[in-house]
């Protein structure tokens, strides 16, 4: 079973590695942190969006944040787009920010929802040394 | 007196032993102990005359012989076992520091993270976490950044020799240079890959 092409990038793959006995299920752990981690960020970076005056500083801080969790997971095309976003903050350009953060929250639900699909079917093809084995 | 020399499996662990007979190396088959225990094993006194140990130097993790003479003429052979090496990761990221801790564990270590700089220097400074034979610390987190923290490790009489490696999700050469003036071991780009790591703890061992 391959990842989605285009949504992950070489990290998951490295990430799939490090599973052995002792940890099974350390992907799926990993990615459970992150989902649970990433909504607080995008609720967090909408509010700080909505502040009057704008603080860029901080939305680029909460930015760099994603960035950096979605990019330790692999999550590709949101660590894209969380540096147009970063260019966006860096222009002090508002309606940029908005936009982006439209496409980060689009990208966040697809991604949330492909990664808990492979997961499931993962469980359902049988042992996780299969799954993972049959893809080296 | 014959010995032989077998090959380990998984429920054995072999010490290296050096021979005077055939003066080579033979594996005395230990039962695999937790690595808190030392074994020991009785070698008849006849064998023991002929048996020189030459410890070589063991890298953290191995086990090392020692023979202890008793008086009932025998060598009780005690293995000590080396603790491994222990590695505090700070990071303000749970994700980031869940991959961290894993890489690390994969290669044998004992990892401890944190969640903060000045978390990190109140255990240490408490002497809460000790012995630790490397920091392992991200350079971007709100409070204490990764770069101050390095520097009140080599400021500190007591902390100054433990190496610290600094990540990174932003190659800034700048940074980089800024880090290793300060001694940081290394400089690692984010994300953070298990070849980083082996590579890095390769010459920290």
């Amino acid at each position: 079973m391959v990842p989605e092409m285009g949504y992950l990038d070489e990290q998951f793959n490295q990430l799939e590695e490090l599973q052995d006995e002792s940890s099974p299920n350390f992907v799926e752990e990993v990615v459970a942190l992150f989902l649970k981690d990433s909504p607080r960020l995008l609720s967090n970076i909408e509010q700080t969006i909505g502040k009057y005056p704008q603080d860029f500083y901080r939305l680029d801080s909460l930015v760099h944040q994603l960035k950096g969790s979605g990019s330790s997971i692999g999550a590709v095309r949101m660590k894209n787009e969380c540096s147009v976003f970063k260019a966006h903050c860096n222009d002090r350009n508002l309606e940029g920010c908005r936009r982006s953060l439209q496409k980060m929250k689009r990208e966040h639900a697809t991604l949330k929802q492909k990664l808990e699909s492979y997961f499931q079917l993962l469980r359902q093809v049988g042992p996780r040394e299969h799954a993972v084995n049959s893809r080296k | 007196q014959t010995h032989q020399h077998i090959n380990p499996s998984d429920e054995f662990f072999a010490v290296p032993y050096f021979c005077s007979c055939c003066s080579g190396e033979f594996d005395l088959l230990m039962a695999a102990a937790s690595p808190t225990q030392a074994p020991a094993m009785t070698l008849p006194a006849a064998m023991a005359a002929k048996v020189a140990p030459s410890p070589k130097p063991a890298p953290a993790g191995d086990r090392k012989v020692v023979p202890v003479m008793t008086d009932a003429d025998e060598v009780v052979v005690q293995v000590q076992v080396q603790a491994e090496l222990h590695v505090l990761a700070v990071d303000d990221s749970v994700v980031d520091r869940a991959v961290i801790a894993k890489i690390l564990r994969s290669s044998k270590y004992r990892v401890t993270t944190v969640d903060s700089a000045t978390r990190a220097l109140e255990l240490l400074g408490l002497g809460l976490i000790t012995d630790v034979n490397m920091i392992i610390t991200d350079y971007w987190m709100p409070g204490m950044t990764g770069y101050e923290l390095l520097k009140r490790v080599k400021e500190s009489s007591e902390l100054r020799e433990i190496p610290v490696v600094i990540m990174s999700s932003e190659n800034v050469p700048n940074r980089i240079t800024r880090c290793l003036e300060e001694g940081a071991e290394d400089f690692l780009l984010k994300p953070v890959r298990p070849s980083d790591v082996s590579r890095l703890c390769n010459r920290i061992r």
